[in-house]
């Protein structure tokens, strides 16, 4: 499938029917056709909703918006309309959390009627739920904070470490925090002891991060290679050298896309190419190889079956892996 | 690839008038769309454009570069700004960036140079600083930001002249000068500018670096640079006043330089002009700018210069904005243009007599 679009597309989730393309006019379009225009103004982050139906996005006008083939819900507002930069979703727990300004907010997807909202003294950045979905970890400057997700009275475990902290995952095994940073770095804590490791050498911000392989590998954009950072056994990265695949001098990676079962890694370039690799194999499997605009979003299916991509000219198109 | 959005900063200290400013450049009929940064939600908001609440948030970059300070919070925006684009076009015509009364405009400028993505989308056109008539000498007596507002300033708009008498405004200007030597100062009444006096200006682009005239920052009338500024010129070493004043009809009375806060008025920081007739060595030059703001960047809120290189046709401008320098190769000198070397630093405690021994020291 190839399409292109008249705005921009900020962001591509798969639900359990499809790609779902998220668009910076507020629309949301499904792969089979299906259209929602619910957000007034950009959304400007995505993901799928919690029992697979359907997408869960955050717009520039404040509100928080399931929408579904047939219909579409406004789940949250942000307090005064702030813009919702981040949002996350687990399948496992059945919460979703957000981000605007300064709180972080967790709702229940089973229960309308619940909510928390967590305050922290700088802006949120990132949000991601730990792999089994009761925690959350909120990027912000200075660290990043670490609440549990249900409990409306507490103090968070803050991780500190000296900068700006652009965007957060937890590793598939619920042992490490990772965060891009500003200055063209990762950072990552092992949280049993909060040790500190700094992983960096980009040339680059890192835009995408994605764990694949059973949670061994952690794959990046960010430098003319994908980077892969090994996270096996108790020490993580600490201590090992990343590799790179696929490097190409004239071109940056500017996303990734993986899903932490499967051995696959997309990438999307800077120069408009796409490809698929398995880096236990050989080779890179150009998806998309004619260069044009920069890639602006990509995603894998959960099956790693197929891939979905967007450039910032508006052309969009999904591929089979397989 | 669309060009790159120009951005206004628009800098001043409560009850200047940046939001009655904000007003007339959304409601006035330009035809244009603008996304407008402020410092919290207040009472603009207008069909077309967007106003969007930006929360301050400075942090240092971890770059080894200690005034390298930046705006996370215009990072975040700016790129939240870029989703509305659609293909082809830009987002915006123009992005306008309003500061509290207390901010230090260096943070929003270097945000403007340092980050990737701000700086692959948009270009910082300009820093206009509004500034009250009736309060601005106390405020610049007691308030440090104050000070560094006007002298970080590309255009200084001295509003409310209509509660002040002639007198006091000559006095004024006389100070504001004396701290920003560079920036035409444009008199106001309820910040009843032109449009074009504040979006537009290309304050940071060397292409638009034409001329600095050391005695007098904003060139007369028909010369090459000169700012169409209906007030110009009320420095007191400037006598020139042959030229016509549209619309001007105040007189130049000059006998009020001595008034009772008169010469008093030392402040910390101050502007600093530089000239050279003689052709400058140009490795010597770049060598001794990058020490200088290497050693004293942080002090240093802007500079400007245009530079005789020997041996080279072509003039060399640079703008620097602390520690962050750009310079370039320009147009060639014409046939009969006068080739000589000049240069402005506005900054703190700098001291002048070593300022303009290194920079004559630069002599080919």
């Amino acid at each position: 499938m190839k399409t292109t679009f008249d705005a921009q597309i900020t962001a591509i989730v798969f639900d359990a029917e499809g790609a779902v393309f998220a668009l910076g006019d507020g629309s949301v379009r499904f792969e089979d056709g299906a259209f929602s225009a619910a957000h007034d103004g950009a959304i400007l982050c995505a993901v799928a909703h919690p029992s697979g139906e359907g997408v869960i996005t955050g717009g520039d006008d404040g509100r928080l918006i399931w929408h579904r083939r047939a219909d579409a819900g406004v789940l949250a507002t942000s307090a005064r309309g702030q813009w919702i930069d981040a949002v996350d979703a687990s399948a496992e727990s059945g919460l979703i959390a957000f981000s605007a300004g300064k709180t972080l907010t967790v709702l229940d997807a089973k229960d309308a009627g619940f909510r928390r909202d967590f305050q922290h003294e700088r802006t949120v950045s990132g949000v991601a739920f730990e792999p089994k979905g009761r925690r959350i970890a909120a990027s912000t400057y200075g660290g990043t904070a670490l609440w549990f997700a249900r409990i409306a009275e507490q103090k968070p475990t803050f991780l500190k470490w000296a900068g700006s902290h652009t965007a957060v995952t937890f590793s598939p095994d619920g042992a490490f925090v990772v965060t891009a940073m500003q200055d063209s770095q990762l950072h990552g804590w092992r949280l049993k002891d909060q040790k500190n490791m700094r992983m960096g050498g980009y040339p680059s911000k890192v835009r995408a991060f994605s764990f694949l392989s059973n949670g061994q590998l952690l794959a990046t954009s960010g430098a003319q290679g994908a980077v892969l950072w090994p996270f096996v056994g108790a020490n993580g990265p600490m201590g090992r050298e990343a590799t790179e695949i696929g490097f190409d001098e004239g071109s940056l990676v500017a996303l990734v896309a993986s899903q932490p079962k499967h051995g696959l890694l997309a990438a999307g370039l800077s120069d408009g190419r796409v490809w698929l690799a398995d880096p236990a194999g050989q080779g890179l499997n150009f998806l998309k190889a004619d260069r044009g605009a920069p890639i602006t979003a990509l995603a894998m299916s959960a099956d790693a079956r197929r891939v979905a991509w967007a450039d910032e000219d508006g052309n969009a198109g999904v591929a089979e892996a397989g | 690839m669309t060009d790159k959005i120009p951005v206004t900063v628009l800098t001043g200290y409560l009850g200047a008038g940046k939001t009655t400013l904000l007003n007339r450049i959304l409601t006035e009929d330009h035809g244009k769309r603008y996304a407008v940064i402020v410092n919290e939600f207040g009472e603009i908001g207008i069909d077309n454009d967007l106003v969007v609440g930006a929360d301050e948030d400075v942090f240092e970059m971890n770059n080894g570069c200690v005034c390298c300070t930046v705006r996370g919070d215009l990072i975040r925006v700016v790129a939240g700004l870029m989703k509305r684009q659609r293909p082809g076009k830009p987002a915006f015509d123009a992005i306008i960036v309003e500061t509290t009364g207390l901010a230090d405009p260096g943070p929003v400028a270097q945000t403007f140079f340092v980050d990737e993505d701000v700086k692959a989308r948009t270009q910082l056109d300009s820093v206009t600083a509004l500034v009250d008539a009736k309060h601005v000498m106390a405020r610049l007596d007691d308030s440090k930001e104050a000070r560094e507002q006007v002298a970080f300033a590309d255009r200084i708009i001295l509003n409310k002249t209509d509660l002040v008498t002639e007198a006091e405004l000559v006095e004024v200007e006389q100070r504001l000068r004396r701290l920003n030597p560079l920036a035409p100062i444009t008199r106001a009444e309820r910040a009843n500018v032109p449009l074009d006096q504040v979006l537009g200006l290309g304050g940071f682009d060397l292409g638009r670096i034409l001329d600095i005239n050391p005695e007098f920052a904003n060139p007369a009338h028909g010369e090459a640079g000169h700012v169409h500024d209906e007030h110009c010129g009320h420095d007191h070493h400037d006598h020139d006043h042959g030229h016509d004043h549209e619309g001007d009809d105040h007189a130049h009375d000059h006998a009020h330089h001595h008034g009772a806060r008169g010469h008093a008025h030392e402040d910390d920081i101050k502007g600093i002009s530089l000239s050279l007739d003689r052709p400058m060595d140009g490795t010597k030059f770049t060598a001794w700018l990058d020490r200088l703001l290497g050693e004293q960047g942080q002090n240093i809120l802007r500079a400007k210069g245009i530079i005789d290189v020997s041996g080279e046709d072509r003039r060399l401008v640079f703008q620097a904005v602390h520690m962050i320098l750009e310079g370039d190769l320009q147009r060639e000198w014409g046939a009969t243009e006068r080739r000589w070397s000049r240069a402005v630093f506005i900054g703190r405690e700098l001291d002048e007599a070593a300022l303009k021994a290194g920079f004559e020291a630069c002599a080919a």
